[in-house]
């Protein structure tokens, strides 16, 4: 089991008023999944991804990561384990704008104190992938919408995960390039068997997946296997 | 990584080209501030040590009774030097030297005069200079040589080799040149261009061999094997009675290591001196940095809603906290890197001006590594002190909630940014009130009356035939007749100088345990009349009396501390003569014009081997005529010395110096933090009119004018200013309290300087404010509210 979370709770306290945004979730994703949370605006989906990304931590309940204890690790154990196997993709890219675009894919490798020759040659790997050989000393703001989400997705792919979560990845694409991340997304999944997670709330982009987890106010409402 | 940060940092500030001007502006402005105060400090600080043995040489100090206070000078008796060397088993050498004076040197037709001291053989073993030709063996023993000086050897020789080669002192004495020593060190205490051997000071000045321990006229240096100072003083005192019974003197051994520094003394016990002012500058120099270091904490903050992205950005690729302060730290030092090169082309500019100012050789040490290393250390302390607070800042955000869509609370970290510019506030104004509090000292000072009139008014040096009465007569006659001076007098010596006084008066009805201390003078006649003095009571000598050898003239302080009621034709005893008081004369400053005049006994004279020639100019003439005049005569009457002549006021300015450099510095320092500070509070309005873009647009929306956003946007940082004056005053209020209590006469702190201080830092704080503020203010409301 890759991830298991046990009656994982989250709410903020505010002069004593507790405003929860996620109640009582327990659920389990297994290597190679692709999954799709879905739900209403405010439903805590977001919330849900930053958790298991260790972005968050939950007020409450368990977090097993392959096996380890997130909630009892200590911060330097948890950065390492980030770094070896969660690649993030966010809606609105967040590229570093003053790296370029080989640079912004380096990032991670270097936090990774992966030696440099290894990371030239990873880095041409993906570029060459991607099809952005020509483009790999371009700004972020020298692109296009979709070949940023394409360089975020580079960039969480570079330091080959075990995982990829992304937050609504699409949500500020054309629909043009939005299929083409999800084509991207699906081929990843399928080929090299990189568990996928992503917030959508789009039905169709959910049904590039294998399983769809819909959470309405902070709780699982249901979990349903796409065939 | 570390190479992609910098070059990260380098693309930042190449983007943000405005901030980076401004924080490297601020950065390079205080790291020369503070690099030129260093090498000042450092340059006073290292006076007298650039001797091998300067930790275990002292300066001998006499103690004197008078007036009711102890006086403490460097001045002791002939005989001081050989009873130390023999008697004491601690002293490992001991030194007299006379202190230097201008002397004519000759070579041929070279005619130098440059300043000379007589010295014993051991001087040269206390003291290592750096022989560059000669023998350095056996120096000074023989009665008619001389070692010159690197400069004065290539002056007078030209580029022969000076050694074995005679050259005159004087006109009259022949002396050999046994070796050639290096040029002194600017900051060194003994200062001269030629030695020559005690003996042959000992032939020219008859009167030495008669001197007794009563008579203070030479520096002894000593140098001593290890042992404890304090052991060996307890041991000195004393000294002086076991040899002459009668004496009050006592003797003390002061370290010629502080010397300089450490030479106030006041009732026989050090209360400091220079040091003072230096610990002033080194604490400036301290400051003007951390305002520098502040306004980049300031700026870095402001710009944090930019890179706080970055920030989420990097922790959610796998980046831990410790790396993001490496980059931000690494970035900061990157800038006071930036900054320093700037600043050292600042301070190669502006050390020409500063030195010209100051009157002293400060230079960039570039050979020296000491230098390098404290300048390494103070940009890695720039770098890590400027950057700490933006990188522990910034690195604390949690990745989710910038990259959700940054908004900074408004608590705690924008207090910290408040206090740390009224911090910066605080500083400016202590500043701007102790430098106006300063200015109005000097001015007060500078136009306090002096008791004669120094404009005008020339001193020239009596030499060579000069020294003859017939030709001094001759002088004055040619001089009065030519036009060019109104009147000429002689004085003993310059006007302007302190010294050479006696106790060795007395009166009918003097107590016995009174003891004052009597400058003493000898003054020409119409002497009064030439410095434009006047008399309180009786006459002053003159021609028209020509038998005034047993008359003498006090001032007014010294009829005061006599006590004498009907000071004339009273009769006293004066150095064991019987003389008859026919004057009393207003007081004139001669010493510090800080200080209340000193009593002051006049005798006549009109052959004395020292001294000046006073010359009252005449108004009416054109003044560079009457000049080349004065020249023309004295040159005819005594061919073989140039002419030696300066003007009172000139030398009577250089009593301000240590004034003058003091106000000097602070307000240039002072100006410098006033305009580094309002780049930080540029930085905070820029912070400021960022975060409340929305609600200002909002404002404007609702209706709000240019002038009420600029209102409300200036009501916040009037306040900070306000507080910063509030804290200022006092602390500025003791200081200067504290530094105004070093003189007798002072101005009594005035309202004047606060308002400066407050008026200036709000002006200040204002302009830079709204001229921030004014470009948010005037934007299109639309486009900031577009992104929500």
């Amino acid at each position: 089991m890759m991830i298991e979370l046990k009656n994982i709770e989250k709410y903020y306290a505010n002069k004593g008023v507790k405003s929860y945004i996620l109640r009582h979730v327990t659920t389990s994703i297994k290597q190679g999944e692709f999954v799709s949370i879905m739900g209403p605006s405010g439903a805590g989906k977001s919330t849900l991804l930053n958790i298991l990304g260790m972005l968050e931590e939950p007020t409450y309940g368990e977090y097993h990561f392959m096996g380890e204890d997130i909630t009892a690790m200590n911060e330097r154990k948890r950065i390492e384990l980030y770094r070896n196997h969660i690649g993030f993709v966010f809606q609105a890219y967040h590229l570093i704008d003053e790296m370029t675009v080989a640079e912004n894919i380096e990032a991670p490798l270097l936090y990774k104190k992966i030696p440099g020759a290894e990371r030239k040659s990873r880095i041409a790997d993906v570029l060459d992938r991607f099809n952005m050989v020509a483009k790999k000393d371009l700004f972020p703001n020298q692109l296009s919408g979709g070949q940023q989400q394409l360089v975020g997705i580079a960039r969480a792919l570079v330091a080959q995960p075990s995982i990829i979560l992304a937050d609504e990845p699409t949500g500020n694409l054309q629909s043009a390039q939005a299929e083409q991340i999800m084509d991207l997304f699906k081929k990843l999944n399928k080929e090299e068997n990189i568990t996928i997670l992503q917030v959508t709330h789009s039905e169709k982009n959910a049904l590039y997946g294998n399983r769809m987890l819909t959470i309405e106010d902070g709780v699982v409402k249901e979990d349903v296997q796409i065939k | 990584m570390f190479k992609l940060n910098l070059k990260i940092a380098f693309r930042n500030l190449w983007k943000n080209k405005g901030f980076s001007l401004i924080n490297i502006g601020g950065l390079a402005i205080g790291i020369a501030s503070c690099m030129i105060l260093l090498l000042y400090v450092a340059y006073e600080f290292g006076y007298d040590k650039q001797f091998k043995n300067y930790n275990t040489t002292y300066v001998a100090y006499t103690n004197m009774k008078a007036n009711g206070k102890t006086f403490s000078w460097a001045w002791t008796p002939g005989l001081l030097a050989p009873e130390l060397k023999d008697k004491y088993a601690n002293v490992a050498n001991a030194a007299r030297l006379s202190y230097p004076f201008e002397q004519m040197i000759s070579h041929n037709e070279q005619k130098l005069k440059d300043r000379a001291i007589f010295a014993d053989p051991s001087f040269l073993k206390i003291l290592d200079y750096k022989f560059l030709k000669g023998n350095s063996n056996g120096l000074l023993q023989n009665i008619n040589t001389v070692i010159l000086t690197k400069t004065l050897a290539k002056n007078l020789f030209h580029d022969e080799n000076p050694i074995g080669k005679t050259v005159k002192l004087d006109h009259s004495e022949a002396l050999t040149v046994e070796a050639v020593i290096d040029d002194l060190p600017e900051n060194s205490s003994i200062k001269f261009s030629y030695i020559m051997p005690w003996k042959l000071y000992e032939k020219r000045e008859k009167w030495i061999q008669e001197q007794g321990w009563g008579s203070n006229f030479c520096l002894t240096l000593v140098q001593l094997h290890n042992g404890s100072l304090d052991q060996l003083n307890d041991s000195l005192k004393g000294l002086y009675q076991r040899n002459q019974k009668n004496l009050t003197n006592e003797l003390f051994l002061h370290p010629l290591s502080k010397w300089h520094l450490y030479n106030e003394f006041e009732n026989g016990k050090l209360v400091g001196g220079k040091i003072g002012q230096l610990k002033i500058f080194l604490l400036l120099a301290i400051c003007i940095l951390l305002i520098a270091c502040v306004n980049f904490m300031n700026l870095s903050t402001a710009r944090s809603e930019k890179r706080a992205k970055e920030v989420g950005v990097r922790k959610a690729i796998g980046s831990n906290r410790k790396s993001l302060i490496g980059q931000f730290i690494l970035e900061s030092t990157l800038l006071t890197f930036i900054g320093t090169i700037v600043a050292f082309i600042l301070v190669e500019i502006s050390l020409p001006y500063f030195n010209n100012l100051l009157d002293i050789n400060l230079v960039i040490q570039y050979q020296d590594w000491r230098y390098w290393t404290i300048l390494l250390g103070l940009v890695l302390f720039t770098g890590l002190i400027a950057g700490s607070y933006p990188a522990f800042y910034l690195s604390s955000f949690e990745p989710i909630k910038v990259l959700k869509g940054f908004s900074i609370k408004s608590g705690s970290s924008f207090s910290i940014r408040k206090i740390l510019v009224v911090f910066q506030f605080v500083f400016a104004a202590c500043l701007i009130v102790c430098t106006a509090v300063i200015y109005q000292q000097l001015n007060y000072i500078k136009n306090k009356p002096i008791g004669y009139n120094k404009g005008n008014l020339i001193q020239m040096v009596v030499q060579g035939n000069l020294k003859s009465q017939k030709k001094l007569e001759l002088l004055k006659e040619r001089l009065l007749k030519s036009g060019a001076a109104k009147n000429v007098s002689l004085l003993s010596m310059n006007i302007d100088e302190g010294g050479n006084n006696t106790s060795d008066v007395s009166w009918l009805g003097k107590r016995t345990d009174d003891k004052i201390l009597f400058n003493q003078r000898g003054i020409g006649y119409d002497f009064v009349e030439t410095i434009g003095s006047e008399m309180v009571a009786g006459r002053e000598f003159s021609i028209k009396f020509p038998s005034d050898s047993d008359k003498v003239i006090f001032n007014e302080a010294a009829i005061k501390a006599m006590g004498l009621k009907n000071p004339l034709g009273t009769i006293i005893d004066f150095g064991g003569r019987r003389a008859v008081i026919i004057g009393v004369m207003k007081d004139f400053v001669s010493e510090s014009p800080y200080q209340k005049v000193a009593p002051m006994v006049f005798y006549s004279s009109y052959n004395n081997s020292g001294g000046v020639v006073m010359i009252r100019l005449n108004e009416t003439n054109n003044l560079s005529n009457s000049l080349s005049q004065i020249d023309q005569i004295v040159k005819e009457i005594n061919p073989d010395y140039p002419v030696d002549r300066r003007f009172v006021s000139d030398s009577f300015e250089e009593k301000f110096q240590d004034e003058k450099l003091l106000g000097t510095l602070s307000n240039w320092f002072g100006g410098f933090a006033i305009f580094i500070s309002s780049l930080g509070l540029l930085g905070l309005a820029l912070f400021m009119a960022e975060q409340r873009k929305k609600e200002i647009s909002i404002r404007k929306v609702l209706g709000a004018s240019t002038a009420n956003i600029l209102t409300l946007l200036n009501k916040d940082f009037i306040k900070l200013v306000a507080i910063s004056n509030v804290i200022a005053f006092p602390l500025a209020y003791i200081i200067v309290n504290k530094w105004l209590s070093g003189y007798e006469y002072k101005i009594s702190i005035s309202f004047l300087p606060f308002l400066i201080a407050i008026g200036l830092s709000v002006l200040v704080a204002v302009l830079t404010v709204s001229l921030q503020s004014i470009k948010v203010a005037k934007a299109n409301p639309v486009d900031a509210l577009k992104y929500e």
